[in-house]
């Protein structure tokens, strides 16, 4: 797969503010790419950055093999989707549509057929005489995409486009955008800072904190194997859990919970654990086991008993608040009949058990 | 009478009194006069019958007389050149600076606020200063002319009957340009910027954004602009006063200097009063203008 946006130490500085550090990037042609990160991390900057409208202080850009650094962004042939849609509002749908087409030079007649062509796949057929104030949320993000695909652009970047839709309609319009994405083989830049939105979507996510990538890779190996503690916790939901632990031997760790619990870790070729060696657990809710029957209430090796603080059902998922403070997060399939001060016995596999430095934060 | 009060104590009726006070101030100080003013246009009114009301009523007489003197039509051409060429200065160079001012260069909403400055001075001063520059033996605006080559002579800009309407419009558009440069920076600053940036992405340069994005998001603006911009031209006395007095031989008269002049110097209160309902219907034709383009705002 050849490169279709190369980034190579791009940075950006406002004044005094250093908003992206030093970015290294290669994004395939056909793919993609989520970047996420919480508010202030450069996502937005990168994708601005990728489209012209921020001029990045250093580094170099290229997009389809052409440099483009300094390019002016109506040459560069890239579609933006914005947050807000930016559809023209003096302008008619069709009129949306046939814009950019006009604006390149392209006659009226075969505009107007594109459109209808556009119109058809994204459901926008019977909308085309409309002005964007006469349609809905979803409506008008079609036309934001509609206007966005129309003239099969070099890549399209999105600007957290399902940000002002509603939960049930974002589910919907997520599928929707990787369809066409799909249908047109396109190469895609999603900027978003919900990490289901870059799970679910992405075949590549770029997670970013502080103008900084802290890690990228395919969504679940960002899941499995998240290479510092901040992917780790923003990564998956509800948040991994972190608890202080000491090394006891090579495969061992005691957390630092009421008991002092030992629990077994795997190493996967990571450099051996030291007795002593101070480390962060990371514990998924969702990996955290509660042991029923014979095992409950033992407190050993990989088992720790913990008190429920509170209960929250959804029907298909429960989740559970443990430990003194409810600091200890757990989701259960199905339902749970318990009350809280009710004390539950825990285990975990040692394959899901995440260590971090306490000080840097990376994996060890 | 009781059950008004207690209306206005338990609240109901309170939303009618809101609407009748400024009813009833408007109707006694800008509908009674207007009325009166176009009955007065439909009699006969000299200084003794000026104190009654029962004056004999003659038609359109007035009309008719004013429309067979020699001056009118040279006074209505030139009120209409007034207001065109007002205009077209105000807004031309209001846009200009609004356009400038919207590159935000470091001190641009500073300086912008400064040229309000204009706006502020009462007419009578800004024509004593522009008597100044328009002097014609040590006018500053001939020394500029001169010292740039474009005139071998002085002109005489305020006796001079083919410039002294031209001193009176250049005066008033200096006076006008930052109220329309306000206006249209607000307007300019309300369109979402992340449309120029779409535009921008779609290929739109420079000429064809402005085209296409700013001037039709700008519309509901430059009609208010341009309405207010009318009415207030109309208006515009304090500077003809302080200028030329309508001279030399009605050279730059106007017809609201000329209805005040045959009022309230020739005591023709009908003749003055028969230009002024004419100036009205000018006057509503342009509110009707003004009230349509605010409403016709189009906004995302």
């Amino acid at each position: 797969m050849t490169a279709q946006i190369e980034l190579t130490e791009v940075n950006k500085h406002y004044g005094a503010y250093h908003a992206l550090k030093n970015i290294n990037l290669s994004i395939a042609k056909g793919s993609f790419v989520a970047l996420v990160g919480p508010s202030g991390c450069g996502k937005s900057t990168l994708l601005r950055s990728l489209a012209g409208l921020e001029k990045i202080t250093a580094g170099r850009l290229t997009i389809a093999g052409d440099e483009m650094t300094s390019v002016p962004p109506r040459k560069r042939d890239i579609a933006m989707v914005f947050q807000s849609y930016a559809l023209y509002p003096h302008m008619t749908v069709e009129e949306n549509l046939v814009y950019p087409l006009r604006m390149r030079g392209v006659s009226k007649t075969e505009a107007r057929a594109r459109a209808q062509d556009v119109a058809g796949f994204t459901g926008l057929s019977g909308l085309l005489t409309r002005y964007p104030r006469q349609l809905s949320g979803g409506q008008r993000q079609r036309v934001a995409m509609g206007r966005a695909v129309i003239r099969s652009p070099k890549a399209f970047l999105f600007d957290e486009p399902l940000s002002n839709l509603d939960a049930a309609l974002r589910v919907s319009m997520r599928k929707e955008i990787r369809a066409l994405h799909d249908r047109l083989g396109a190469t895609s830049v999603y900027v978003t800072h919900d990490q289901i939105e870059a799970m679910t979507m992405a075949d590549h996510v770029v997670v970013m904190k502080d103008g900084v990538i802290e890690q990228q890779g395919a969504p679940l190996t960002l899941y499995d194997r998240p290479e510092n503690r901040f992917v780790a916790g923003f990564i998956g939901s509800p948040a991994m859990n972190f608890v202080a632990a000491h090394g006891i031997d090579s495969a061992s760790i005691a957390l630092d919970l009421p008991g002092r619990p030992q629990i077994a870790v795997s190493r996967h070729g990571e450099a051996p654990l030291k007795a002593g060696q101070a480390v962060v657990a990371g514990l998924r809710p969702e990996h955290l086991r509660i042991v029923e029957g014979e095992g409950a209430g033992q407190t050993g090796i990989g088992r720790f008993t913990l008190p429920v603080r509170l209960i929250e059902s959804t029907g298909s998922l429960t989740y559970l608040s443990l430990g003194e403070t409810g600091e200890i997060a757990l989701v259960e399939h199905g339902r749970e009949q318990l009350r809280p001060g009710d004390r539950l016995t825990l285990s975990i596999d040692p394959a899901l058990v995440h260590l971090f430095d306490p000080q840097t934060g990376r994996r060890v | 009478m009781k059950s008004i009060f207690s209306s206005l104590r338990d609240g109901r009726g309170f939303d009618v009194s809101l609407v009748a006070f400024p009813m009833a101030f408007l109707f006694l100080l800008s509908g009674l006069p207007l009325v009166y003013n176009i009955v007065m246009s439909l009699q006969e009114v000299d200084m003794f019958s000026l104190g009654t009301f029962a004056r004999p009523f003659v038609g359109l007489k007035n009309y008719a007389t004013l429309f067979s003197q020699p001056e009118t039509w040279p006074i209505l051409k030139n009120t209409a050149l007034f207001v065109t060429a007002s205009i077209a200065g105000q807004f031309l160079i209001g846009f200009g600076l609004a356009l400038f001012f919207w590159n935000e260069f470091p001190g641009a909403s500073w300086l912008r606020g400064l040229f309000l400055v204009s706006w502020v001075m009462p007419g009578l001063v800004v024509g004593a200063i522009w008597n100044w520059i328009l002097s014609g033996d040590f006018g500053v605006l001939n020394y500029v002319l001169r010292s740039a080559g474009l005139i071998s002579g002085n002109i005489f800009w305020r006796s001079d009957p083919a410039f002294a309407l031209w001193a009176v419009i250049l005066a008033n558009i200096w006076l006008g340009i930052s109220f329309n440069m306000i206006l249209l920076s607000v307007g300019l600053s309300s369109i979402p910027k992340d449309l120029f940036e779409a535009a921008e992405l779609d290929g739109a340069g420079a000429f064809a954004r402005f085209f296409t994005i700013t001037l039709p998001m700008m519309r509901a603006t430059i009609g208010a602009v341009v309405s207010l911009g009318l009415i207030f031209t109309l208006q515009q006395f304090d500077l003809f006063a302080a200028i030329t007095s309508g001279g030399p031989n009605n050279a730059s008269n106007v017809a609201q200097y000329w209805a005040w002049d045959l009022s309230f110097r020739q005591y023709d209160f009908a003749q003055g009063a028969t230009i002024s309902v004419i100036m009205i219907v000018f006057v509503m034709i342009a509110s009707v203008i003004y009230v349509r383009s605010t409403r016709q705002e189009v906004r995302g």
